[in-house]
């Protein structure tokens, strides 16, 4: 391994590294965690840099492996009432919830991405997303969607 | 609100999200992880040789397997043996313990106990028969002196006999027992007092010769060699041969303590000669070995084909430690100096920094043999103890404290 930082290594860095952080903040709400933790997963990727087959899936399993953690959940952060009603919206989701919420709609990943990034199954990605996304709509306002296409189909 | 509605929302949210470098850092730690990693591999690989090495260094001096291996040759000596300091005069030699050092030495079991002191009250011997003696000792009485008899069973009987002063103070030599153990005789002036345990009897048998100093056995437990510095004699207690008289002068050496039977080891100078005593010939010689003796203290006293004495020596090379007058038991054996032994007896280690000398040594003329437990133990009186040497093993033991001025040891001391 080479001293100094490989110029392909640097480059693919660049090009994911604020999408990233942005997507992280918002599943811990803590801007220095997020950026830690991806901090970490790169350097786990550098360590293997070259051998991974999947430098994406590889780094965000890494990133947001400790909100699946039993051990090491994102704890939601304590809300300030100035605070942004999105950020006051996604304090009251479960850190799973946050995970798959943030990569479904922000990443713009499919369920089975999701799925495949998270190791979890699709129904508990399906599962997930779903409730995640009624409970930001109800925090912000905008009513249960369930309930309206209940009515449609009828 | 719209699915389609959400990705501008968090986008929102998350806006103002400082850009950060973390392609420096994290390369530079992934650096620094590798190198830890690498130096700990190192460490493991090191360390796993270290103990490898040392397994096979404990292996190889006798650990492991071959721990379990039996020897292929035979031991050495025999069980505890210990192993002799030196040689002097091709004898192999052995240094006893240091004075004071005694009571803490292994214990020899003997009827004498942990201290031998005279008794308070013994009974008389017509009361408490003994069998075999194992000590005697005197107790005095406004100037005379009464014999006190130590059985093979440990228990003490006093004999109805008065005995009188000899000219070097009590009237008791190291040979005074009989070799059964059954008999017991007190050198006196101009006679030798004969005691026997079987019967509770005393007989004083009178001789030419008052100043009479020592008394030694025949084997057949019949006779006894009664010495002093002018004269010695051979005196029959009961029926002898056809011929022989009563009391039949032998040639006197000039030290009262020479004239022992079956052997005397005698002569200074460098050579020490072993001789037998037969009734019909005296003393002839059977061995000589070379010794730096100066003077002997006290008798010779055997056990199966050994004689064994003390000698005061000259200064030995051989020791250690500088000593100007070591004394030295001498155990010479029939079969000559490959099988004798020798037992310097080491006066105390001089005192370090801070620290006084201890009260207790062993001046010239201090110890003497006192006789034989079996066939290889030797016991020797050294200042306040009696302490025994296997001759075989090298071993030296405590046998008992002293709180008798002498004391006269007989076959009943194996119990």
């Amino acid at each position: 391994m080479r001293d100094t930082v490989d110029p392909e290594f640097a480059s693919y860095v660049d090009a994911r590294q604020g999408k990233w952080l942005r997507a992280a903040y918002l599943v811990y709400a803590d801007l220095d965690r997020a950026e830690e933790q991806l901090r970490h997963a790169f350097t786990r990727l550098a360590l293997r840099w070259g051998k991974v087959d999947d430098p994406d899936v590889f780094v965000q399993r890494i990133l947001y492996d400790p909100a699946l953690s039993r051990w090491s959940r994102a704890k939601a952060q304590p809300v300030d009432d100035d605070e942004h009603p999105v950020r006051v919206a996604l304090a009251g989701l479960s850190p799973v919830q946050r995970a798959v919420f943030v990569l479904l709609h922000l990443e713009e990943l499919t369920e089975f991405e999701v799925a495949d990034v998270l190791n979890l199954s699709h129904t508990t990605v399906h599962g997930h997303g779903l409730s995640a996304l009624n409970q930001f709509r109800s925090a912000l306002g905008a009513g249960d969607q369930r309930d309206t296409r209940r009515r449609d189909w009828r | 609100m719209r699915r389609e509605d959400v990705r501008p929302l968090l986008s929102q949210a998350a806006d103002g999200t400082p850009e950060p470098d973390l392609a420096d850092a994290a390369w530079t730690a992934a650096v620094a992880i590798r190198r830890r990693r690498r130096r700990s591999v190192v460490i493991a690989l090191v360390a796993v040789l270290v103990i490898g090495a040392a397994a096979a260094l404990v292996a190889a001096l006798g650990g492991g397997k071959a721990a379990i291996t039996p020897p292929t040759t035979p031991p050495s000596g025999p069980p505890g043996f210990v192993r002799p300091a030196g040689q002097i005069a091709g004898i192999d030699f052995w240094i006893a313990p240091p004075s004071g050092s005694e009571r803490y030495l292994d214990p020899l079991d003997t009827p004498l106990g942990e201290t031998l002191k005279l008794p308070d009250d013994p009974k008389s011997l017509q009361e408490a028969p003994i069998e075999r003696i194992a000590a005697v000792v005197l107790g005095n009485h406004s100037g005379a002196y009464e014999p006190l008899l130590l059985g093979n069973d440990g228990h003490w009987a006093r004999a109805e006999v008065r005995l009188s002063a000899i000219s070097t103070g009590a009237p008791l030599s190291s040979g005074a027992v009989s070799p059964s153990g059954e008999l017991v005789a007190f050198p006196q002036p101009g006679a030798v007092q004969v005691l026997s345990v079987v019967s509770s009897q005393a007989r004083e048998i009178s001789l030419p010769t008052q100043d009479l100093r020592s008394v030694s056995w025949l084997p057949d437990d019949n006779r006894i060699i009664v010495s002093g510095p002018d004269a010695a004699y051979r005196v029959l207690l009961a029926d002898g041969s056809k011929g022989e008289r009563g009391v039949t002068p032998v040639e006197p050496s000039g030290d009262p303590e020479e004239e022992t039977s079956p052997y005397r080891l005698s002569g200074s100078g460098g050579r020490v000669a072993l001789a037998g005593y037969s009734i019909a010939n005296g003393w002839t010689s059977h061995t000589a070995v070379q010794l730096p003796v100066e003077s002997w203290v006290g008798q010779t006293l055997a056990g199966g084909g050994t004689a064994a004495r003390l000698f005061i020596s000259g200064q030995l090379s051989e020791l250690p430690t500088a000593d100007l007058q070591p004394q030295v038991v001498a155990a010479i054996s029939l079969q000559g100096a490959e099988q004798s032994r020798l037992l310097v007896l080491g006066s105390s280690p001089p005192p370090t920094a801070g620290t006084v000398a201890p009260a207790v040594d062993r001046p010239p003329g201090c110890c003497l043999v006192l006789g034989w437990y079996d066939d290889n133990t030797v016991l020797v009186q050294v200042q306040g103890w009696v302490i025994s040497w296997g001759v075989l093993t090298g071993q030296v033991r405590r046998v008992t404290e002293l709180e008798v001025s002498g004391v006269a040891l007989g076959p009943g001391v194996r119990g």
